[in-house]
């Protein structure tokens, strides 16, 4: 009887091998080609974010709010390093994937900006408000970025504090009706159970175990919505802007001189006390000398700012 | 012979399918382009509005009262002598503040012609620039008087379209 069997020559062996390394090779390509469309997707929308930044900053010293919604679940990464002259706001973008956070390595630095957030925020929407920061002079506006689903209850703050945030309509900023699973911002240590807690003798805010120190509303929020690590390394960065705006102000003192307008401001006892702090702590020891520095620009002839 | 037909035309396959993916690619890196430049027009469209209001350009307090879009031009003098420090701190190719009313002859100031001049480059503008009107403010000492002079200016700040 003959047997008649598949007959595997060489010429189907040689097809199979090539066509895999093909296939192999297109695959390769398309995986390759995705995750570089979403890199580039993640670095678009960290740049966006930081474009959209740019209306918050203020005029006079108010707070505003924007709502900022993206397409898909999305994680922002909040990171400050300072290194340079003024240091960097740093943004990376995760976004979901069939149900799978997908990690870039695009980092979006910006200098002139100032984030406070926990490590990442996550959710598809997000509350931006931000505040200038004075010290004495405007320095800048703080950013705070926290996500819609967390809820931050400011039920027993100080009148100002809650007149100001009523005044915000940020949604998960409550003021009252706090429900359970909201952050519980406590100002006074009455028998509630506390998440944060702000000492407003001591300018201090504590949270998860760690103490940080404010000065300013501005930086007490920024306390209250960021982790320690993020915060400590802003307050660097902002140190670092005050000092290069005294420098401003010391050279407009000197154009002014020559017009007969001098200001009298010390300036120079001031930069000394602000190259000295290295951490929010060392903030509180500032006090005396920035409302001196304010009560002296106010008398001039010539106010600096 | 069968064996080197097949070989070329998996050659031929294989290139096909490079060229398409080149193609691909092409196309995706032309669009990175164009976003990078939309983010740069939206950056500066965005920035020329609220950069008046910086600290490093503001009036503040200092002509009687806060000023919205009021650019104290004595400070912005200081910022020209101090540009090297803030570099890339905008995120922006130039920016530069020019005299609209009273209309001058567009002499560039520096040091020794300040205020006696019309154009401030902090940032030698490269690529296209977009404007926004502002005050120019400053304190001038007239007959031994100090008084507050503030003149119609432009702000322009430029980005570079990628291509």
């Amino acid at each position: 009887m003959e047997k008649r069997g598949f007959e595997f020559s060489f010429g189907w062996l040689f097809a199979i091998i090539v066509g895999a390394f093909i296939l192999f090779l297109a695959i390769y390509g398309v995986t390759r080609i995705l995750d570089t469309g979403r890199d580039v997707e993640s670095a678009k929308t960290g740049k966006e974010i930081g474009i959209l930044l740019n209306p918050l900053e203020t005029s006079f010293e108010t707070a505003e709010s924007v709502l900022l919604t993206m397409p898909v679940e999305t994680r922002i990464y909040n990171r400050c390093e300072e290194e340079g002259f003024f240091g960097r706001q740093v943004i990376k973008i995760s976004q979901k994937s069939f149900n799978k956070w997908k990690e870039t390595d695009i980092d979006i630095g910006f200098k002139n900006k100032y984030i406070f957030s926990d490590g990442f925020e996550e959710g598809k929407n997000f509350f931006i408000f931000s505040k200038p920061f004075e010290f004495p002079f405007k320095v800048t506006d703080l950013v705070y970025l926290t996500s819609i689903k967390k809820e931050y209850c400011f039920a027993d703050a100080s009148d100002e504090v809650k007149e100001e945030l009523e005044e915000l309509k940020q949604g998960n900023l409550l003021v009252e009706n706090c429900t359970e699973k909201s952050i519980n911002i406590c100002f006074e240590t009455s028998g509630r159970e506390c998440d944060v807690i702000v000492n407003e003798n001591l300018k201090s805010v504590k949270k998860n175990a760690s103490i940080v120190y404010y000065e300013t509303d501005a930086l007490m929020y920024a306390a209250i919505f960021s982790d320690k690590g993020n915060y400590e390394c802003q307050i660097s960065r902002l140190m670092k802007r005050t000092d290069e705006l005294l420098n401003l102000y010391d050279e407009k003192n000197s154009i002014l001189s020559g017009r007969a307008c001098s200001s009298n401001v010390d300036l120079i006892s001031f930069k000394s006390i602000i190259n000295d702090i290295q951490n929010s702590e060392q903030l509180v020891g500032a006090t005396a000398e920035l409302n001196e520095l304010e009560i002296q620009n106010d008398r001039a002839d010539c106010k600096l700012w | 012979m069968k064996i080197q037909q097949m070989a070329f035309m998996l050659i031929a396959v294989t290139l096909f399918f490079v060229l398409v993916g080149m193609f691909f690619i092409m196309i995706l890196f032309s669009n990175v382009k164009k976003s990078a430049s939309l983010l740069e027009e939206q950056n500066a469209l965005l920035l020329v509005t609220k950069l008046a209001n910086s600290p490093e350009f503001s009036c503040q307090n200092v002509f009687g009262g806060p000023k919205i879009n009021c650019i104290d031009s004595d400070k912005v003098m200081a910022l020209k002598s101090n540009i090297n420090k803030y570099s890339g701190f905008w995120g922006v190719s130039g920016i530069e503040i020019r005299k609209v009313y009273p209309e001058g002859s567009r002499i560039e100031c520096t040091s020794e012609n300040y205020p006696e001049c019309d154009e401030i480059k902090l940032i030698s503008g490269k690529g296209t620039g977009i404007g926004n009107f502002v005050a120019s403010c400053r304190k001038e000492n007239i007959n031994n008087l100090v008084q507050d002079k503030c003149e119609l200016a432009k702000i322009i700040v430029y980005y570079e379209v990628k291509k």
